[in-house]
């Protein structure tokens, strides 16, 4: 009877330990932490660094976008949560825009981050709270973002120079 | 009670013990430390090694360290048939990866590797095994590949620059080495392919040991097959035995 115990129990552990051996190789994790990440994140139970979060919160509204992105990608290191993703994305948008022409690159990238924080939000619409922005949803951003990335006859308009950043 | 130990301690090793080992050769396998980041770098096997596992697990039956015939059967309960073939299942994936942690990851030197442990095993398949000299020569093959990997090339592809690399320049100077390039790991990546290695070749002892744990089957195997066989047959067969001089190494 034990031996039986020991197949049926040593199959099923061996079974789960095989399990996270594809799950390492897929996640591919490059530190011990990100282990530990991927694993919360497995489990549900990841959370960003709320402390971090409103510190790089504080920077975004004195315009310190460089310095606010880098605390937003330290509070979510995974890249999972879609309301810090929505404030990358923002900071990018802010950080590129330009009353006579905007930084293509920053945008791209502001498209990216927008995009993520749109697929982390499937379930229902992002929208952000937050009396110090102009735009509340990431479809919108998405939107002024692609915009800015577009170009046309308007961009020789000399009026554009009246434009305001949102 | 030295019986129900025995059986306990059995079904220990073969559910449990050896399984766990050889997929802790197949985590370990593709693991390397990147030189200047110091992370992580999970390399999946690639498609060569899977064939050079294939090889590998067609050269344990013919040398009879697996005998599926011992492990897999209708006379034996469901849950053993399963747990041995999932048993099989880890030592193919064991050897596709021990081949993975010894073989260069890119360039010239990953094709010349490829087809070395192609002819190898290829032309062992036509050699004369048994389970013994199967390890050994398999030992010997994995110790060669682990000191020209991590040791001779580690030392060609450090970004320092060792001294193999600097003899290298003063002999093909001028010739360029872009075939030989490849990327660099850090000295940990060295150690963990040893104790992979170590690892594999250990479990694969203990499976010839687990193996050959039921003596009686195996004798009575042979007897089987030897009273199937004609007069003139056994009577050459044991001619044979009785010629062979014993193995004494």
């Amino acid at each position: 009877m034990q031996a039986k115990i020991i197949k049926v129990g040593g199959l099923g552990f061996t079974i789960a330990y095989a399990a996270f051996i594809v799950w390492i190789y897929a996640t591919e994790p490059r530190t011990f932490k990100e282990v530990t990440t991927s694993a919360e994140i497995a489990a549900g139970t990841y959370q960003i660094d709320q402390e971090k979060f409103n510190s790089a919160l504080s920077l975004f509204r004195r315009e310190q976008f460089r310095a606010a992105r880098d605390e937003w990608q330290r509070a979510d290191p995974a890249q999972r949560d879609a309301h810090t993703q929505f404030y990358i994305a923002y900071s990018f948008y802010r950080e590129g825009w330009g009353r006579v022409y905007f930084d293509q690159e920053l945008f791209k990238q502001g498209v990216e981050a927008v995009n993520r924080s749109i697929a982390l939000s499937s379930t229902s619409p992002l929208t952000i709270e937050d009396p110090d922005l102009r735009m509340h949803t990431a479809a919108e951003l998405k939107v002024e973002l692609e915009q800015g990335l577009e170009s046309s006859w308007s961009d020789v308009n000399p009026l554009k120079v009246l434009r305001t950043r949102k | 009670m030295s019986q129900a130990n025995r059986s306990r301690n059995r079904a220990l090793v073969d559910f449990v013990v050896l399984p766990f080992l050889f997929l802790t050769v197949a985590l370990l396998g593709g693991l390397r430390v990147g030189a200047e980041s110091r992370t992580f770098i999970f390399i999946a096997p690639p498609l060569v090694t899977l064939l050079l596992a294939a090889l590998s697990m067609l050269l344990f039956v013919r040398g009879g360290l697996l005998r599926f015939h011992e492990w897999v059967g209708n006379d034996l309960p469901p849950v053993t048939n399963v747990a041995h073939i999932w048993m099989f299942i880890t030592i193919f994936f064991a050897s596709a990866q021990a081949f993975n942690s010894v073989l260069p990851e890119r360039g010239l030197f990953h094709w010349l590797f490829s087809f070395f442990f192609l002819w190898t095993l290829w032309n062992n398949q036509f050699s004369s095994f048994d389970a013994r000299r199967l390890l050994r020569s398999l030992t010997i093959l994995f110790g060669t590949a682990f000191v020209l990997k991590h040791i001779l090339l580690a030392n060609l592809y450090s970004p320092e620059g060792g001294w193999l690399k600097r003899v290298a320049g003063a002999l093909l100077q001028g010739v360029t080495l872009g075939t030989l390039d490849g990327p660099a790991f850090a000295p940990s990546t060295g150690y963990i392919a040893f104790f992979t290695l170590a690892l594999y070749i250990a479990g694969l002892i203990l499976f010839a040991f687990a193996s050959n744990g039921e003596p009686t089957v195996v004798t009575h195997t042979l007897v089987d097959g030897y009273r199937q066989l004609s007069a003139a047959e056994q009577l050459s067969v044991r001619e044979a035995i009785l010629d062979d001089p014993v193995d004494q190494d």
